[in-house]
C-alpha cells in the first residue's frame, strides 16, 4: 500500500557510508515526515572513507538509539584518543592532537601561556605531558572518561572502525526501521520543466523511483547535485594539493593496539595508520602532481609495518566542494557535496553534520522553503570553511624543505581567514574564538605548538607570578596525570573486557 | 622562543560610574604591575549601564572575579533576586508571558519553574553544589545603583586603583592613530599606554579619535526618548515587568529601595502623554541616538558599555554588555604595544556582542501590537532569520556572543507572544511521554514550592540594612 501523501518521499542515491547514515538518520528521527527509499548498486564500489572518526559520531549513534557495544562489535571498532602527527613540522617531530585539553586555565589566562612562560624559563616539558588524553594514548591505555569534574573527565574519545563494515551496519539498521532499498543503476534523471526540481530516478531495469526530496550520496561523481544540476565546484587543491590515496590494509605488527590514529608526513603527502581490532588500516595520501601512483604504492608497501593483507589500491579525489550543498530539491551529503582529505578524520563528521542540519531544517509542511535551504547552505559553508583552514594549517606550519611538495605548502598563500588566525597567534599567542564549528582552542594550540609554530609573544600575566610555584603546580599536574594513566587498563585489555562483557550479556 | 609581552605601564580608565569602577578593579587585579588610573568623570543619566539596577544572571561571574559575593550585594547594596521578567501587551493588549533564565524544559511546560515560584512569591537562592529542589533555578540580581557604586569604590580602593576626579577636557594624539594622553580638568595630563573608555554615550576619548564612526540603528530600533522615573515605594517581588502601552514601552524593576520605572517612546509622542504613562515622577529624559561604534577599539582606546553602543534600556542588556566586554578585554589583555591582530579579534567579537543585543531588541518591535504603537520597521538580517525559523520550525539559530542562551531566547520570544512552530523531530509527540513529562514537572514544581520559603520571609531572615532610596 502506498504511504499517505502527507509524508515527503525522500530518495537517497548511493549506498555508502553517507547514504546509509542519511537514510537511517532521517527514517529514525523523522518517521512522521519522511518516507525513505535508497537506491544503490552493487556494481559501484564504495570509497568507504574515514576509518577514524571524531567524538561526535557517538552522539549520532546514540541519537539513533543504537547500542554502543553492538556497534563496536559489528564494526571491529577500537577507541581513539587523538591523532599522532609525525614529521609534520620537522622530520623527527611527533605530537598528539588529543580529544582533550592541555592543563587548565588559571586566573582567566589559558594554560598554553603558562607553558610558553615555562619554556622561556627552560623548565617546560613537552606540551603533551600536561594532557591526560595524550599520556594515556602514549601509554596505549584506555578507559572512558569520568562523568564528573575531575581530571579523569578532561578528554573525549571516538572510534576507529572498519568503514566497509560501518556502511552495512547502518544498512541493516536502516532497513530494520523501514528504509526501502532498491538495487540498480540510475540511467536517467527526470526533472520538472517549470522548477528544474528532480522528480524521479530511472533505473537500468526500467523502474522509476519518484521522490520529493533527493539526497545525493553518489560519491565523487555527484550524479544529481554536480552532473544533473550543475552546481559549480569550488576547487581547493591549491591549498590542499593531495588528490590521491594508496590504501593497503596490514596485519597488526605488535601485540599492542594503539588508542590513537597515526599520521606520518611523507615527501609528497602523509600516510595514515588506523588500528582496528583485527588489522591496521594503512594508506598514503599524496599529491599526484608530486608523486606517481605506482611510486606511492611502492612507498606505502615499504612503509607498512605489519604483514600486507592486500595489494595497494588507488583512490582518486579532489579537494573542494560544491558551491551549494542544497540546490533545488537535492541535498549533497558526503563526497557528493565536497571532500576534505582525512587528515583530521573529518569525512564522516561532515556527512553527519549535513544530516543533522538537514533533519533540523527538514520541510514540515510537505514543501521546501527556500529560507530553510539558505539556512542550510549558510551552516554548511561555515563548517567547511573552518575545517578547511584547520587542515591547511597542518601543511603550512612547517619548516620542511626536503621536497617540492613541502616547499609548495610551506610557501603558498593561505586563505585570508587563516592568515588572520595565524597573525593573531604569532603576535599575541591567541586563538580566534568561535562556538560553532568543529575545532576549538585546544586543537589549534596542539597543532601550532606541535608543529613548532611558536608565537613571538605571550600573555604578560604568567611571568608576573612566582616561577617556582608555577613550576611546582605544573609538575603536580604531571604527577596527577601519571597516576590516572597508571590506573587505566591497556587498550587491548579494555577491548577484550568489553568483548567478554558483550558475549555474556543477552 | 616566545617572550612575555611588556605589560602596560599605565592604563587610564575614563568614567567614574559602575562600569569604569568594574573595569579598573578587574584590570588592576589582573595586572598588579600596571598602574590603573581611574579618571572619575561622572557619567550622565543616559549611561544606562552605569546606573543599571540589575543585569542578567551572568553578572555573578564578574562579581566573583572581583571578589564580590552575593551576600555583599544583598546585605550592603539593597540586593534582591529576579526569577522572571513578565512581558505584557506586546503581541496583543491582553497578552502576557514570562521569561526565565537557564531553564530548558520551559518550552514544553505551561510555565517555568521560576515562574511558578515567582507567582507564589517563594524562593531562596540555592546553595551552590547542594542538590535541593531549587538547585536548577537560575536568577538575576538587582541592586541599588548608588550603594552598588559605593561597594565598587571600596573594591577599587582596596585593589589599589588610583583615582583622579574630574572630567576629560582634551585628548592628545600621537603617531599612528595612537592616543597619548588625556587632559583632566584641574588635574593636568594623564599619559597611558592604553585607554579604556567607560565614559558613557559621550564616548569622551573614543569620539576624539580621528577614525571614530558610528553605525546607525535608528532604522531598526524606533525608540527616540527614554523617560527615567524616580524610584518609588519599595517593592519586594521575584518578577520585573516590561509592558507595552499605547504610548511606548514601560519597564519596571522591583527593588527593596524602590520601584525603578522607565518609559521608551517613538517619534511624535508628546511629553505630557509620556510623563503620564511613566507611572512615577520623572527624574530625567534622554533623547536617544541608537547605534554602535563601527570599531569599538580604535588605536589604543577601547570603548566599553554605553561608550561603544547606545540603545534603549528595554531589558537588562546594558550592564551585561559592558560586563562581557570587560571580560573579553581581560581575556585578550594587550601588552604595552597593541597588536593589530588582537584589536581585530576584539572588534570582531565585540561587534557580534553589540549586534546580538541590537537583534534581540529589534525582535520586540516585530510583535504585532508593537508595530501599531511604534510603526513597522525592517528587522536586522539575523533577527529576521531567527523570527522566521522560530515561527515556522521552533528553531533558534546559534548566535555567537549572544547575551542569552538559546532556551532564554526561546522563552523571550514566547513571552513576547511569538508562537513557535514545531520542530521536524517533534511533529507527533508521544502523548504518554508528554503526560509523563508534565507529571514529573508538576511533581518537581510542587516539591520546589514546598521547599522554598516565602521570599519576603527569607529576606527578613538576613540582617539587612536597607539603603535609603537615592534622592
Amino acid at each position: 500500500m502506498a504511504e499517505p501523501r502527507s509524508k515527503l518521499r525522500v530518495v537517497v542515491l548511493g549506498g555508502g557510508t553517507a547514504g546509509w547514515m542519511s537514510a537511517a538518520g532521517i527514517a529514525k528521527l523523522l518517521p512522521d515526515l519522511a518516507d525513505v527509499q535508497l537506491v544503490e548498486s552493487e556494481d559501484i564500489g564504495i570509497v568507504g572513507v574515514g576509518e577514524a572518526t571524531l567524538p561526535h559520531i557517538r552522539g549520532f549513534v546514540e541519537r539513533l538509539g543504537i547500542d554502543e557495544a553492538a556497534f563496536i562489535k559489528a564494526t571491529h571498532a577500537t577507541f581513539k584518543l587523538g591523532i599522532d602527527f609525525r614529521d609534520f613540522g620537522r622530520i623527527g617531530d611527533s605530537y598528539i592532537h588529543p580529544f582533550g585539553a592541555f592543563g587548565e586555565a588559571l586566573n582567566g589566562v589559558g594554560f598554553h601561556h603558562y607553558w610558553l612562560e615555562l619554556q622561556r624559563q627552560g623548565r617546560a616539558r613537552e606540551l603533551g605531558e600536561y594532557s591526560l588524553a595524550v599520556m594515556a594514548a602514549r601509554a596505549n591505555r584506555f578507559r572512558p572518561p569520568a562523568q564528573d569534574d575531575s581530571l579523569a573527565s578532561t578528554y573525549g574519545y571516538a572510534y576507529q572502525f572498519d568503514a566497509t563494515l560501518f556502511g552495512p551496519f547502518m544498512r541493516d539498521f536502516g532497513v530494520s526501521i523501514g528504509v526501502r532499498r532498491h538495487e540498480g543503476r540510475v540511467v536517467e534523471v527526470e526533472r520538472a520543466g517549470a522548477t528544474g526540481d528532480v522528480t524521479a530516478l530511472l533505473l537500468d531495469d526500467g523502474r522509476r523511483i519518484e521522490g520529493d526530496l533527493f539526497i545525493d550520496c553518489s560519491g565523487f561523481r555527484s550524479l544529481l547535485l554536480g552532473e544533473e544540476l550543475g552546481e559549480p565546484w569550488e576547487d581547493w587543491s591549491h591549498w590542499l594539493p593531495c588528490d590521491r590515496a594508496a590504501a593497503m590494509p596490514c596485519a597488526h605488527a605488535s601485540t599492542q593496539i594503539r588508542p590513537y590514529t597515526t599520521a606520518t608526513a611523507m615527501p609528497a603527502g602523509w600516510r595514515w595508520q588506523i588500528p582496528l581490532q583485527h588489522r591496521m588500516g594503512n594508506g598514503y595520501v599524496f599529491s599526484s602532481a608530486h608523486l606517481a601512483e605506482e611510486d606511492a604504492c611502492r612507498a606505502i608497501a615499504a612503509a607498512a609495518e605489519g604483514e600486507p593483507l592486500a595489494e595497494p589500491r588507488i583512490l582518486r579525489f579532489r579537494p573542494g566542494r560544491r558551491r551549494h550543498s542544497w540546490s533545488h530539491n537535492v541535498i549533497g551529503v558526503g563526497l557528493a557535496s565536497g571532500f576534505l582529505e582525512p587528515l583530521e578524520s573529518t569525512s564522516i563528521h561532515l556527512a553527519q553534520m549535513a544530516i543533522t542540519y538537514l533533519i533540523e531544517l527538514f520541510p514540515t509542511d510537505g514543501r521546501i522553503d527556500p529560507r530553510d535551504r539558505e539556512e542550510f547552505n549558510r551552516l554548511i559553508d561555515m563548517e567547511y570553511d573552518r575545517v578547511r583552514d584547520f587542515l591547511i594549517l597542518h601543511y603550512h606550519a612547517t619548516s620542511r624543505d626536503d621536497s617540492e611538495f613541502w616547499n609548495h605548502v610551506r610557501t603558498m598563500t593561505v586563505p585570508d581567514s587563516l592568515a588572520a588566525k595565524l597573525e593573531l597567534w604569532r603576535q599575541a599567542g591567541r586563538v580566534e574564538k568561535y562556538t560553532a564549528g568543529l575545532f576549538y582552542e585546544p586543537s589549534w594550540i596542539a597543532v601550532y605548538i606541535g608543529q613548532g609554530l611558536m608565537p613571538e609573544r605571550h600573555d604578560p600575566r604568567p611571568s608576573l607570578g612566582n616561577p617556582e610555584r608555577l613550576y611546582r603546580a605544573t609538575e603536580h599536574l604531571r604527577d596527577a596525570i601519571a597516576g590516572e594513566v597508571a590506573a587505566m587498563p591497556g587498550h587491548r585489555a579494555y577491548l577484550r573486557g568489553e568483548t567478554a562483557r558483550l558475549a555474556s550479556s543477552p | 622562543m616566545s617572550t612575555p609581552r611588556d605589560p602596560c605601564r599605565r592604563i587610564a580608565v575614563v568614567g567614574g560610574g559602575a562600569v569604569g569602577l568594574l573595569a579598573a578593579t578587574a584590570l588592576r587585579q589582573a595586572m598588579p604591575v600596571t598602574q590603573i588610573m581611574l579618571v572619575g568623570q561622572q557619567p550622565s543619566p543616559a549611561s544606562f549601564s552605569d546606573f543599571a539596577p540589575t543585569s542578567l544572571s551572568h553578572a555573578r561571574a564578574l562579581h566573583a572575579l572581583i571578589g564580590m559575593d552575593e551576600s555583599e550585594l544583598l546585605l550592603k547594596a539593597g540586593g534582591s533576586h529576579r526569577l522572571v521578567t513578565r512581558y505584557r501587551g506586546w503581541s496583543a493588549s491582553d497578552a502576557e508571558g514570562t521569561m526565565a533564565y537557564g531553564e530548558r524544559e520551559t518550552g514544553r511546560m505551561p510555565a517555568s519553574l521560576a515562574q511558578i515560584l515567582a507567582e507564589a512569591g517563594r524562593f531562596a537562592p540555592p546553595t551552590p553544589g547542594r542538590d535541593t529542589p531549587l538547585a536548577g533555578v537560575d536568577y538575576a540580581l538587582r541592586w541599588n545603583p548608588a550603594a552598588y557604586a559605593e561597594r565598587l569604590v571600596a573594591r577599587a580602593q582596596a585593589a589599589g586603583v588610583q583615582y583622579l576626579p574630574g572630567a576629560v577636557e582634551a585628548v592628545e594624539h600621537g603617531e599612528g592613530g595612537l592616543t597619548t594622553a588625556v587632559a583632566v580638568a584641574g588635574q593636568g595630563r594623564v599619559e597611558a599606554d592604553l585607554f579604556v573608555d567607560c565614559s558613557g554615550p559621550g564616548a569622551t576619548v573614543s569620539a576624539a579619535h580621528p577614525a571614530f564612526a558610528m553605525v546607525d540603528w535608528s532604522p531598526t530600533l524606533p525608540t527616540r526618548m527614554v523617560y527615567i522615573g524616580q524610584p518609588t515605594r519599595p517593592v519586594i517581588a521575584l518578577e520585573d515587568r516590561i509592558t507595552l502601552l499605547g504610548s511606548g514601552w514601560q519597564s519596571q524593576v522591583a527593588g527593596r529601595d524602590g520601584l525603578y520605572s522607565m518609559l521608551g517612546t517613538g517619534e511624535g509622542v508628546d511629553r505630557e502623554t509620556a510623563l503620564a504613562a511613566l507611572g512615577a515622577p520623572a527624574m530625567a529624559a534622554v533623547r536617544l541616538a541608537q547605534g554602535r561604534m563601527v570599531e569599538p577599539w580604535l588605536g589604543n582606546v577601547v570603548a566599553i558599555g554605553d561608550a561603544s553602543a547606545r540603545f534603549e534600556p528595554l531589558g537588562p542588556y546594558h550592564f551585561d554588555l559592558a560586563q562581557r566586554q570587560i571580560e573579553m578585554l581581560l581575556e585578550l589583555l594587550p601588552g604595552r604595544t597593541v597588536e593589530p591582530s588582537e584589536r581585530r579579534e576584539y572588534n570582531r567579537r565585540s561587534i557580534m556582542m553589540m549586534e546580538a543585543v541590537h537583534e534581540t531588541l529589534a525582535l520586540h518591535f516585530a510583535c504585532k501590537r508593537a508595530q501599531k504603537v511604534f510603526g513597522e520597521r525592517p528587522l536586522p538580517v539575523g533577527a529576521a532569520v531567527e523570527l522566521d525559523q522560530f515561527t515556522r520550525r521552533g528553531r533558534i539559530p546559534l548566535r555567537e556572543e549572544d547575551p542569552l542562551l538559546p532556551q532564554e531566547r526561546r522563552a523571550l520570544l514566547r513571552a513576547l507572544g511569538v508562537k513557535p512552530g514545531i520542530a521536524p523531530t517533534a511533529q507527533r509527540p508521544d502523548p504518554q511521554v508528554e503526560k509523563d513529562a508534565h507529571r514529573r514537572f508538576a511533581a518537581r514544581a510542587q516539591t520546589a514550592l514546598e521547599f522554598a520559603p516565602p521570599y519576603v520571609q527569607w529576606l527578613g531572615s538576613l540582617n539587612l540594612s536597607d539603603p535609603a532610596p537615592p534622592e
